[in-house]
């Protein structure tokens, strides 16, 4: 596992997992405007589509994720070195407000017309203001334990945040708060 | 970012460059031919998958290779009116329309 610098000023980096020939970054964007990729994805996934989110066209279901697939990576793309990433990344758990070591975060598109957007980014928090993105899924159920290709974002945040753990990324107060945790 | 953070990711970045934010940059500057693109290839993958066709076959139909089908399919090919001509005839759909 190796990282990727997306932001200049080392607040914002990516994911390149072994085997991979770029970054979690890209895999997500890139699997987000293939159209075949997201036929299979939402063929295989029609039952969530419905009973979630009302919708039935599959072709509606791919355009509106190459839609907020544009409007997500453009977000990325104009984050100036002084922006708050606070603001984009949010805790994993809706009911989390506390700060929590390494935590694990997502990104969304917020007030999308329609129905809300199922696209999510997920980070690890190094600290107030850094992130690591970890991967990307289309979210389409409640949670992300009841499918298997959001479990594995899950795993991915995990494997990543004991690697930084394992390797001291924590400064003491934090490493106080992670003893707590366990 | 406090020191160690920082050293530990930069002693762990990836050899290569990343191509994320060249071609993030790319499909926002030709966003807008990008989308009639991947419409198109919607459109000729519906006719696959609802006709049980092949790539080859439809390769064979349009007189082109198989490798620019699959091309077509990425919905990342600024198509010539003839390529959208041939999708139009082999899918019976009409893809330009005028008043």
């Amino acid at each position: 596992m190796t990282f990727d610098k997306i932001l200049n000023n080392g607040t914002l980096w990516a994911v390149r997992y072994e085997g991979d020939d770029d970054n979690a970054l890209r895999k997500v964007f890139n699997q987000w405007n293939d159209p075949e990729w997201l036929w299979d994805f939402f063929t295989e996934n029609m039952a969530d589509l419905e009973a979630y989110f009302k919708i039935t066209d599959l072709n509606q279901a791919i355009y509106d994720t190459m839609d907020d697939s544009g409007e997500l990576e453009c977000l990325i793309l104009d984050i100036s070195p002084d922006a708050d990433l606070d603001a984009l990344f949010r805790p994993l758990e809706n009911y989390r407000t506390t700060e929590m070591t390494l935590g694990k975060e997502k990104a969304r598109l917020h007030n999308r017309p329609a129905h809300a957007s199922w696209l999510r980014l997920y980070a690890i928090k190094l600290e107030q203001g850094c992130y690591i993105i970890t991967g990307g899924a289309i979210k389409l159920t409640h949670t992300m334990s009841e499918r298997t290709h959001t479990l594995r974002e899950l795993s991915k945040m995990e494997r990543v945040r004991n690697l930084l753990l394992e390797n001291g990324v924590i400064d003491n107060e934090g490493f106080e708060d992670y003893i707590k945790e366990v | 970012m406090k020191q160690e953070t920082k050293q530990f990711l930069e002693e762990h970045q990836s050899t290569t460059p990343s191509k994320w934010r060249e071609e993030a940059q790319w499909r926002r500057e030709n966003r807008d031919w990008l989308r009639y693109s991947q419409r198109i290839a919607l459109l000729l993958l519906s006719y696959m998958k609802r006709e049980h066709l092949t790539q080859a076959s439809i390769a064979e139909r349009m007189g082109c290779t198989q490798q620019y089908v699959s091309k077509i399919l990425k919905g990342t090919e600024n198509l010539t009116i003839e390529t959208i001509a041939k999708i139009e005839y082999i899918t019976s759909s009409k893809l330009l329309t005028f008043d």
